[in-house]
């Protein structure tokens, strides 16, 4: 079959814009499915590599909508491995009412934020400020950038769900980029609610916990919901990993949807290509025949002209292949250096698996394209072709 | 070299039969150049295309180079097409992406020869039909002519007993006419090929050594003609 591959490489070359444009559309398409397959095990990387392993999350069993009673937190403290525990409570705020809420916010325990999330690298000094100061501010570096704020300026929020606003001093930044957050000190909305409505803030959104091991989080996560089952809120600890993968959830299920519009999309691909070799076929009616008609036996047509398709897919599928590896190094690269806010794009990577992957889709791609022209041509009597030609 | 016993062929468009050959007896020996010559649909081409194995009959005997042809398998058919036939067709078929080398090596891919044994039959080939210098122009670049001589060295590269010419000329001018048909003459005289060929053109009689007329299928007493 070797010999023949100078003879199937100059019929690809016969019509080099379709060939092109047939290349270019698998290419893409392998590309985008190369990108797609990623992402599931990306987006776990991304979370594995931003959830910390001694750090877990208490919620209310019913759901992340529902609050847990502030008391909760003082009961958590007290277990055996907690070494820091504080909450969060979604205060809505708005800095532009018109524009709604542009980055979460939350009231929190200002003395054990730096024990609870030491891994998030927060100055000493600012975390020093921001228990020192009442109506100071952590605010995550996006959202500093995104609103041209510095350390010191006032900011007021209004809260959406509470009826208070309440103005702020930027004591420190969350120097993350994927930490989008303001954190403000709970006493001072506490407060603020008892002066506007006589009623205190007695409830939280969510624990934080920070554990000693993580030897010891399993038993932990067990303690802590049997501590507060039967109660008037029973509670779901998981780990900040589970907690992420929960959060993250409906964009797996995204991520499924759009898996499968690109088995569509392959699946289209797949009716292209066999187009491509359909109408390669019918220009050469008068080729073939000649073909048969100077001895090619009907398996070798045959072969000669899926060989065509699969060779025509595989250039496709590789180039496909190659824009994806150089993309996802790119992105990597990017990461690394210029662009710290694509860091995590870096956890899009294509694994051997996924090479081989899209190799054997370029393959299934040109085999199914090929294999119907390529057997009507070579089942075709030549007397009858050379008839209709001649 | 040929024998046709009590041939025919019947061929259906839409609801009606076309008797295209009808209980012809024909021989044809070694080394002869014979013109099949009659109107159109006069059923030339088909009796061209059973001698070359391309079609079978409906009823009676083919044998070719000693080879029942209609007891033979499709494979079996290309391989005999392959070994013993060489063809030449009106409109020259050339694979345009293919230089003229390269097309009159095509039939020896499916031989066991080397890659510079091939070049070299190929070249001889040219050679023979007097274009080696043109061995590395494509089709377009060659003139109607040229095209034809090509095809005449694809047919005979693999050194087939017999040559099916389909038309030849039909496509030609009056003075590349002539020199095909002195070609195809050469292949029989200095080669000792079997040239069959389907021709309208008058100018064959002074080439040819027979000529037999077909009429609606029916082969018609052979006509002998003198060689020019």
């Amino acid at each position: 079959m070797l010999k023949f591959l100078p003879f199937i490489w100059r019929n690809l070359a016969r019509n080099r814009l379709r060939t092109t444009l047939t290349t270019s559309a698998i290419a893409l398409a392998v590309a985008l499915v190369c990108l797609l397959l990623t992402m599931p095990a990306g987006l776990d990387a991304i979370m594995s590599s931003l959830a910390s392993n001694t750090r877990i999350v208490v919620v209310n069993k019913g759901g992340l909508v529902y609050p847990l009673p502030y008391a909760y937190l003082n009961k958590i403290r007290a277990r055996p491995g907690v070494v820091a525990a504080t909450s969060w409570t979604w205060f809505g705020g708005a800095f532009d009412v018109d524009r709604g809420v542009t980055f979460p916010n939350f009231a929190i325990e200002p003395d054990s934020v730096g024990t609870v999330w030491e891994d998030w690298g927060i100055a000493p000094e600012q975390l020093e400020a921001f228990r020192k100061r009442r109506d100071g501010a952590l605010v995550g570096r996006t959202t500093l950038q995104q609103n041209g704020w510095k350390i010191g300026d006032r900011v007021t929020l209004s809260s959406t769900i509470f009826p208070v606003s309440l103005e702020f001093q930027i004591v420190g930044e969350i120097p993350l980029e994927r930490a989008p957050h303001f954190w403000f000190q709970r006493e001072y909305l506490d407060q603020a609610l008892r002066a506007k409505t006589g009623t205190g803030l007695d409830f939280l959104g969510t624990a934080w916990v920070r554990v000693d091991e993580a030897d010891r989080v399993e038993l932990l996560l067990s303690e802590i919901d049997a501590m507060f089952r039967n109660s008037e809120a029973e509670t779901s600890s998981e780990t900040e990993l589970s907690y992420m993968k929960n959060f993250m959830g409906q964009l797996e299920g995204f991520v499924t949807i759009i898996l499968i519009v690109t088995g569509l999309v392959a699946l289209c691909l797949v009716f292209i290509a066999a187009n491509t070799a359909s109408m390669s076929v019918r220009e050469r009616v008068a080729e073939i025949a000649v073909l048969k008609a100077v001895g090619f036996r009907r398996r070798l047509v045959f072969n000669t002209l899926l060989a065509e398709a699969v060779l025509l897919s595989m250039i496709g599928g590789g180039a496909g292949l190659l824009t994806a590896l150089g993309l996802t190094q790119a992105l990597k690269a990017a990461g690394a250096g210029w662009s710290p806010a694509l860091g995590p794009l870096g956890s899009f990577i294509i694994t051997p698996t996924i090479f081989v992957q899209a190799l054997f889709l370029a393959l299934f791609v040109g085999m199914l394209s090929g294999w119907i022209p390529a057997f009507g041509a070579s089942r075709r009597s030549v007397a009858s072709a050379l008839r209709e030609v001649f | 070299m040929i024998e046709l016993r009590d041939v025919s062929r019947t061929y259906k468009r839409g609801a009606d039969a076309i008797r295209a050959l009808d209980h012809v007896t024909l021989d044809i020996d070694s080394g002869r150049f014979v013109a099949l010559m009659g109107p159109s649909g006069s059923g030339k081409s088909t009796l061209l295309n059973i001698v070359a194995g391309l079609d079978r009959p409906d009823s009676g005997e083919v044998v070719v180079a000693g080879q029942k042809l209609p007891d033979m398998s499709e494979d079996e058919l290309a391989a005999f097409r392959a070994r013993h036939v060489g063809f030449v067709f009106q409109f020259f078929n050339l694979i345009p992406v293919l230089t003229a080398r390269g097309n009159v090596e095509l039939p020896l891919l499916l031989t066991h020869l080397g890659k510079a044994e091939r070049r070299e039959r190929a070249l001889t080939a040219l050679r023979i039909v007097g274009l080696e210098e043109r061995a590395e122009h494509h089709p377009n670049e060659l003139s109607g002519g040229e095209q034809q001589r090509v095809a005449i060295a694809r047919a005979i590269v693999s050194d087939p007993e017999i040559v099916v010419a389909d038309e030849p000329t039909g496509d030609l001018d009056a003075k590349n006419a002539v020199e095909i048909l002195e070609l195809l003459r050469a292949l029989c005289t200095d080669f000792g090929k079997t040239v069959v060929m389907v021709t309208h053109d008058a100018r064959a009689e002074a080439h040819v050594d027979i000529i037999h007329s077909l009429d609606k299928g029916v082969l018609a007493d052979p006509e002998m003609a003198a060689r020019a």
